[in-house]
């Protein structure tokens, strides 16, 4: 029929063929070129990993590069693209400005309570390590908050089911747990094996036990991350990885000490059961900040109202700007009151009393320092966006009451703390164990190297006694050959992920998200890219008391298996089982209907 | 061992070069040392030394403001690189044995060092001011656009973006330059490579002004192909970055040279028979 050729049949070329006026431009050849463009063209999926260059992550850049060749063989074009850790953490955390990232979770996620804010729908909008993948599904928000008012077996079984269910929709694939390796210099003294350098305490028991000749001990760490020379703000979360140094410099309420909740700051704690649960906090005596100021109970007080909203704004109008950084912790309370000097009651969110303690972990700040920093920051006087100077500010020279003090800083190569006389950590009356009790060294030095290796021949060459930052497989043979070094493996919490943006196009699909993840194959990543210093796991809380057993690792992923074996993707499947999701393949491309 | 026993180390081996270098010229020219050129060419080239000494202080200063500027303003252009040329530094090192990366390793490290000195000394006692003076603009614009570029470019070496095919030769075998090369530059200034680029730009002023050194035309070929090799060979650099590198010194030196030309005369060289060209960067390199 005439109208039926007026226009070209291929719908590409519709508005060219308009405009070329080469047609009739009759009313029902326009009807067409409508019913044509409702329809939209297939196009390729691409995607992007963002992740650490080799020489401030020994293995992050070789895994992304590994998956982006299983995804390719999958037909998805995936290209990697390195950059420094704190402008990984400002796109991918702040900004949400990513498809795909590889990076290590915070150990702070092993806490089955600090999944809250990990994946709880709530926190999608939040910044910093709050949801940064976007996810969203509602039994996982049930399961998150039903576990937090219960106890024991309910509580399990809350658990268990949150992480069956994460295991399935996969916001995140947990790629392998990495063993953490460092080398550190046998005559420095200390038992190594026993020291757990992922903690402040650790820090606090390894200067208990340094042994040196020396008139004036210093503690020498190397590390490859350069971000504490030039920031030593608790609060901010795109230059925190660890928090071992801010923890020296400020004192939390409790500490974990050897496995146990034990009051720190506070000479004592009474919990009291309830609905919503109280504690009495009883804070030490004579405790002074660096600047020999009083620390008192308003202190404490006004810490947890800044980390609630650090424009410390009573006025509902304006929105709350909370600390990504211990928000987690800070959403257990519900109010501090100051009862004396010394003396504060907390009235707790309503939670279990086994989850409640978490929130007497968070650094304890100055108010006489940080009550100016409650202004929209600024540059140059011009306020820039709604952040709080809090939670930006460089906080250089740090205020702390912790047990060491900051000295000098020359930023990107060295910082340097000293212990302080008269913490009181160290009086006999604390009752602490005497590695705490007795420090052996005056300071603290720690100096910025550019790779692994070279952080490995410091320490083989005297220069430093440890590796602050971990250092890959491939110089394990260097720490071997180098004398009076010790070789130090330690099992880790922190696992790498490769994280998913469920905010984007074909990524907000659970179904596809899970078809990626069987283009993984973990072991092969462990063996081949880690040297078999690793081990592969499901979840986060693998290895913890809250792991479900039918998600333990049993040859293979019991949730998402890999389609193949020995990293080999085998193609035919692969396209079997996208085409399965809903996907198409053109010329081996895999494509989904333009968004 | 520490940053200040690398660069004693480095001072030390480029100095008996220097002294070795200054050797050969003289048995191979007879010349002696000119106190009246030395003196004459210091006075008349000053203003660009300054300039120069200026903007390598600046350098030194900003680094770290650079660094910031380029996360802020920066494209990060690793992927493209990487797409552009694929393997090829992976394929380059694949032939690597233990000599050459001795060898290599040290013209990284002494030799580029070497070749950048040597010229200025070279020329400043050479009766001729141009060579010098056409050395410290040339070196000036390098500096000058290379930071430029830095701040514009973000990108990350071969070496950071795919270990396991790329060894990062150079700091495995010797960890210790990491305590200098860091103190020089940072991990994300790879674009264009300024080893490059410095070294092609002391060939191309040799190839230029061979008259005024005889004998050093071939030193600095070789010294600057095999700082160009070095820069892939120990994965530090991609080929784009040493293709941008060598464009950069053409351009240093087209311009170098016109300048020197201009401010100290062209007429009745006795290192120069041609007449003044018409200009472009072809044209002046071919003389």
């Amino acid at each position: 029929m005439a109208r039926e050729s007026c226009a070209p049949a291929d719908r590409r070329t519709v508005l060219a063929a308009l405009g070329s006026g080469a047609t009739v431009l009759s009313a029902g050849c326009l009807q067409r070129a409508r019913n044509l463009t409702g329809w939209q063209s297939t196009q390729p999926i691409t995607l992007q990993i963002k992740t650490l260059p080799a020489d401030s992550d020994p293995y992050a850049l070789a895994l992304a590069r590994q998956i982006a060749s299983w995804f390719q063989a999958a037909g998805i074009e995936t290209d990697v693209l390195p950059m420094a850790e704190q402008e990984l953490m400002r796109q991918s955390l702040l900004r949400a400005g990513f498809d795909l990232f590889v990076m290590r979770l915070p150990e702070k996620f092993r806490d089955p309570d600090a999944l809250t804010t990990l994946l709880h729908s709530r926190f999608a909008d939040a910044p910093g390590w709050q949801n940064p993948f976007g996810y969203t599904n509602l039994d996982a928000d049930e399961a998150l908050e039903r576990q937090r008012r219960t106890d024991g077996a309910e509580r399990r079984q809350a658990l268990e089911e949150l992480q069956r269910t994460v295991a399935r929709t996969q916001p995140f694939t947990l790629l392998t747990v990495p063993d953490d390796i460092r080398a550190a210099r046998t005559p420095a003294g200390p038992n190594w094996q026993a020291i757990d350098l992922r903690s402040p305490v650790g820090f606090l028991r390894l200067a208990g036990e340094y042994d040196s000749e020396s008139e004036a001990p210093v503690l020498r760490v190397v590390s490859t991350d350069r971000r504490p020379t030039t920031n030593l703000n608790p609060l901010a979360v795109e230059f925190r990885r660890s928090g071992v140094l801010t923890g020296l410099l400020y004192d939390p309420l409790a500490r974990r000490i050897e496995g146990e909740l034990t009051p720190w700051l506070a000479r004592s704690i009474d919990v009291v059961d309830g609905a919503p649960p109280t504690a009495r906090v009883a804070l030490r005596e004579n405790v002074t900040w660096h600047d020999d100021e009083a620390l008192t109970a308003a202190d404490v007080a006004f810490t947890y109202d800044l980390l609630a909203d650090t424009t410390l704004d009573d006025d509902d109008e304006d929105a709350d700007v909370p600390s990504p950084e211990f928000r987690g912790q800070r959403s257990l309370v519900d109010d501090v009151s100051v009862v004396d000097d010394r003396r504060l009651d907390m009235t707790f969110a309503d939670a279990d009393r086994a989850v409640v303690p978490r929130a007497l972990t968070v650094p304890i700040l100055p108010e006489h320092v940080w009550r100016d920093r409650t202004d929209t920051a600024a540059i140059g006087g011009i306020p820039v966006g709604t952040v709080t100077e809090a939670l930006v500010s460089n906080n250089i020279p740090p205020i702390g009451s912790g047990p060491f003090a900051y000295v000098r800083n020359t930023p990107r190569e060295r910082l340097r703390l000293k212990h302080i006389e008269g913490h009181f950590s160290t009086r006999e009356a604390a009752d602490f164990p005497d590695w705490i009790a007795e420090p052996a060294i005056d300071a603290l030095s720690v100096q910025v190297v550019g790779s692994d290796v070279t952080a490995v021949e410091t320490v083989a060459d005297g220069e430093a006694d440890v590796t602050g930052t971990t250092v890959g497989a491939g110089t394990v043979p260097r720490i071997g050959r180098a004398e009076d070094v010790e070789l130090l493996v330690r099992r880790s919490a922190r696992p790498y992920v490769l994280g998913y943006n469920t905010r984007r196009a074909y990524l907000d699909n659970p179904r596809f998200r899970n078809t990626l993840a069987r283009l993984v194959d973990e072991r092969f990543l462990g063996q081949h890219v880690l040297d078999g210093y690793a081990r592969p796991a499901v979840g986060p809380l693998q290895g913890t008391e809250w792991y479900p057993a039918d998600l333990e690792w049993d040859g293979g992923n019991p949730v998402v298996p890999f389609f193949g074996r020995d990293g080999e993707v085998p193609v035919g499947a692969v396209r079997e089982a996208f085409r399965d999701a809903g996907y198409q393949y053109e010329d081996g491309t895999l494509v989904g209907g333009s968004r | 061992m520490t940053l200040l026993t690398v660069m004693t180390r480095v001072v030390v081996v480029v100095f008996v070069l220097h002294l070795l270098g200054l050797g050969a010229v003289w048995r191979r020219t007879g010349t002696t040392l000119r106190r009246g050129s030395i003196r004459q060419n210091v006075r008349t080239v000053g203003p660009t030394a300054v300039a120069l000494g200026v903007l390598l202080l600046a350098n030194g200063a900003v680094r770290d403001v650079g660094v910031e500027l380029s996360w802020l303003i920066g494209v990060n252009i690793t992927g493209t690189i990487h797409a552009l040329e694929g393997a090829f530094v992976a394929d380059l090192q694949s032939l690597s044995t233990p000599a050459l990366t001795a060898y290599f390793s040290f013209v990284y490290v002494f030799g580029y060092v070497f070749l950048l000195t040597f010229p200025v000394v070279l020329y400043a006692i050479h009766h001729d001011t141009r060579p010098l003076s056409a050395t410290l603009v040339a070196y000036a614009l390098n500096y000058g656009i290379g930071l430029v570029c830095y701040v514009l470019f973000v990108a990350y070496g071969p070496r950071n973006f795919m270990p396991g095919a790329v060894e990062s030769l150079l700091f495995t075998n010797w960890p210790e330059v990491q305590h200098l090369t860091s103190q020089v530059n940072e991990n994300t200034n790879v674009f264009p490579s300024l080893h490059t680029s410095l070294s092609v730009t002391v060939a191309l002023l040799a190839a230029r002004y061979r008259r005024a050194a005889p004998g050093w035309l071939p030193v600095a070929t070789v010294g600057a192909m095999s700082v160009a090799v070095a820069t892939m060979y120990l994965g530090i650099h991609w080929l784009t970055d040493v293709l941008a590198g060598v464009l950069l010194a053409a351009i240093s030196v087209g311009v170098g040279a016109r300048v020197a030309e201009d401010e100290h005369g062209d007429e009745s060289s006795p290192t120069e028979t041609d007449r003044r060209p018409a200009g472009g960067v072809l044209e002046q390199l071919r003389r």
